[in-house]
């Protein structure tokens, strides 16, 4: 009995221990749907923008990091903490993050800030103290690359998630898009990590062209085997973001998820100083780049235009 | 301390919520022997059909009913499995359970929100009645209160009912029941069908008070049932004096706060759940020490 009650203090001075700290300032609870180059970059770029705006972290506000390890129940619990703690601001970094601080905001109307949400309209994310900004790919783009470098081909394959909402909607416009620039889509959609690679030997089988990425979490992040696979085929394969062309894409155009969120940092610092969040529009990115890497374009054979090799970024310097 | 309470207030609502899908598995997993893998599918179930529902403007204590019965029929059919085709307890669940992903899908699609102006549970009569102009957070603590309590006691009721102990019964010793002339199948299914409506009951509450359905919620909650039925069972559990179905909600109220607990801790966020494991291990391991003592 004696060792019961010693654990239930323990477990009252943390909570009241925590409680201590950090009392009268601002305060901004983040919470990041998982691990991913692509958050990460969203979530130190935020910190940037915040910056470039005035807001240092440690002298001008303090940051509670939180990473949901892709599981909603915890980003719930994460983002109620925030509320808890009465947070100046929440920021939900992808759609679930996101959508879990918006409930935790539902009744004590903090603000929150949203980073890389693909349809904010559709998950409800338009309504009450809430702005952010919105990642959409640039489907036109990537086609127009995909067609300067490989001039004779005819199809894409494509390998997305069912259940992601972003991937679904993205495959959709590469339907509708891929006609203008004569590709034919040949997509699979999975709903585990471990199809992936199953998918991407069906593809390869039906002669596909090339690959090209979206931003979905599960395929990006098995993305090194899919390149194995690829790579042993000769087969190209455009990223949807620069990380994605570091690790071996042949080129790609994409978002650069720093500067979304730096973007979103700017947004913050409005509110900060005193802006209503509902009174702030939710921003789209338009801006993206294209990005080639010279290597992985050698070992394939492939002709690098000089219009393309122009303006694009070369991520091997 | 307005934080320590306030944390306190938010661990408690998620335990209760979740308490509710505890008492589904405690059901299969610890009376009636079935590691019942339909709660990842059926979870989601109750979730999907609640979010369409509400968003067409149904009363959100019918949507609940309407996901309860989602989710039975969810444990019809694993049961049917089992028992009639004699499929593998494990496998008849996965059947189940990957059907039900493509359902869930084609319910509700990938993401699905509720609009802020919808009505839930907590916002719309009877709630508004009763608890006044009270802060939502109170609201969704006394209502899921008085839920999870509900849900409780109408077990305890059941499991003393002829049907109840035969449930147990079927579990314990089937041999025993068949010799009996009693079909133990139909038990079974019952038990199954029982469990899957709770889980989904929580899907749908999970839904109601997150105001969002995504197809991967139900991925894990499996094993954070087991995992709270076991730390409930460990933890409380003393000869028989506390009911399973206290245990499993003491459970998980336990883990929820296991949770919180490492998310306050303010580690590295990717040591979340390495600290989530450790929580466990000392619970399993002080509950274990104290069971010998006592022994």
């Amino acid at each position: 009995m004696k060792k019961y009650l010693s654990m239930v203090l323990a477990i009252i001075l943390i909570f009241a221990l925590s409680g201590c700290s950090g009392e009268k300032k601002v305060l901004i609870g983040l919470c990041q749907y998982g691990e991913h180059p692509s958050l990460d970059n969203c979530r130190l770029g935020f910190i940037e923008g915040l910056k470039e705006a005035g807001f240092s972290e440690g002298s001008d506000y303090s940051l509670d990091y939180q990473n949901g390890g892709f599981d909603d129940a915890v980003c719930t619990q994460i983002a109620q903490g925030f509320a808890a703690e009465g947070c100046t601001l929440m920021v939900g970094v992808a759609t679930n993050a996101a959508l879990a601080c918006y409930a935790a905001s539902e009744d004590n109307d903090t603000p929150v800030v949203f980073v890389a949400v693909s349809d904010p309209a559709g998950s409800k994310l338009t309504e009450g103290n809430i702005t952010g900004t919105c990642d959409k790919l640039p489907v036109a783009a990537q086609l127009e690359l995909i067609r300067m470098l490989q001039p004779d081909a005819e199809t894409i394959g494509i390998i997305y998630t069912v259940s992601e909402t972003n991937s679904v909607s993205t495959i959709k416009e590469y339907e509708k898009t891929a006609p203008a620039y004569g590709f034919r889509i040949e997509s699979i959609g999975v709903s585990a990590q471990s199809e992936v690679t199953l998918a991407v030997d069906t593809l390869i089988n039906k002669g596909v062209d090339c690959f090209s990425n979206l931003t979905d979490n599960n395929v990006v992040g098995v993305l090194d085997s899919i390149l194995e696979k690829t790579d042993a085929a000769s087969i190209p394969v455009y990223g949807s973001e620069v990380e994605q062309v570091k690790k071996g894409c042949a080129a790609g155009a994409g978002i650069d998820y720093y500067e979304l969120g730096k973007q979103t940092g700017r947004l913050a610092a409005r509110i900060l100083n005193g802006e209503k969040a509902e009174d702030i529009d939710f921003e789209t990115i338009e801006n993206y780049s294209v990005y080639i890497n010279p290597d992985k374009i050698t070992v394939l054979n492939m002709a690098l235009p000089d219009d393309v090799a122009q303006k694009a970024v070369d991520v091997t310097k | 301390m307005e934080r320590f309470i306030n944390l306190t207030v938010s661990v408690l609502t998620q335990g209760l919520i979740y308490s509710i899908l505890t008492y589904g598995v405690y059901i299969t997993y610890k009376i009636l022997d079935f590691p019942d893998l339909t709660v990842d599918g059926s979870f989601p179930l109750g979730a999907a059909v609640t979010a369409v529902l509400l968003d067409k403007g149904i009363d959100p204590w019918i949507v609940l009913l309407i996901a309860i019965a989602a989710g039975a029929a969810s444990g019809l059919m694993t049961g049917i499995i089992h028992v009639k085709f004699k499929v593998r307890d494990l496998l008849a669940g996965i059947i189940t359970m990957t059907a039900l992903f493509s359902i869930n899908l084609q319910i509700a699609g990938s993401n699905y929100s509720v609009a802020r102006t919808t009505p839930t549970i907590f916002t719309g009569f009877p709630a508004t009645v009763l608890l006044g102009t009270a802060p939502l957070p109170v609201k969704k603590l006394v209502i899921f209160f008085i839920i999870a309590l509900a849900i409780k006691l109408l077990l305890d009721l059941y499991f003393r009912t002829k049907a109840g102990l035969l449930l147990i019964a079927s579990g314990d010793n089937e041999m025993f029941v068949t010799s009996l002339a009693v079909d133990t199948g139909k038990a079974k299914i019952m038990g199954i069908v029982i469990s899957d409506a709770l889980v989904a009951l929580c899907g749908a509450l999970v839904c109601q008070e997150q105001r969002s359905f995504s197809a991967t919620m139900g991925t894990g909650q499996m094993v954070f049932a087991l995992a709270a039925v076991i730390i409930g069972l460990t933890l409380f559990k003393k000869a028989g004096s506390v009911k399973g179905t206290t245990c499993a909600l003491a459970g998980s109220v336990v883990y929820k706060a296991c949770i919180q607990l490492a998310i306050l801790f303010g580690l590295p966020a990717n040591l979340l759940k390495l600290v989530t494991a450790v929580l466990f291990l000392g619970i399993l391991i002080i509950g274990k020490s104290r069971e010998e003592r006592n022994a």
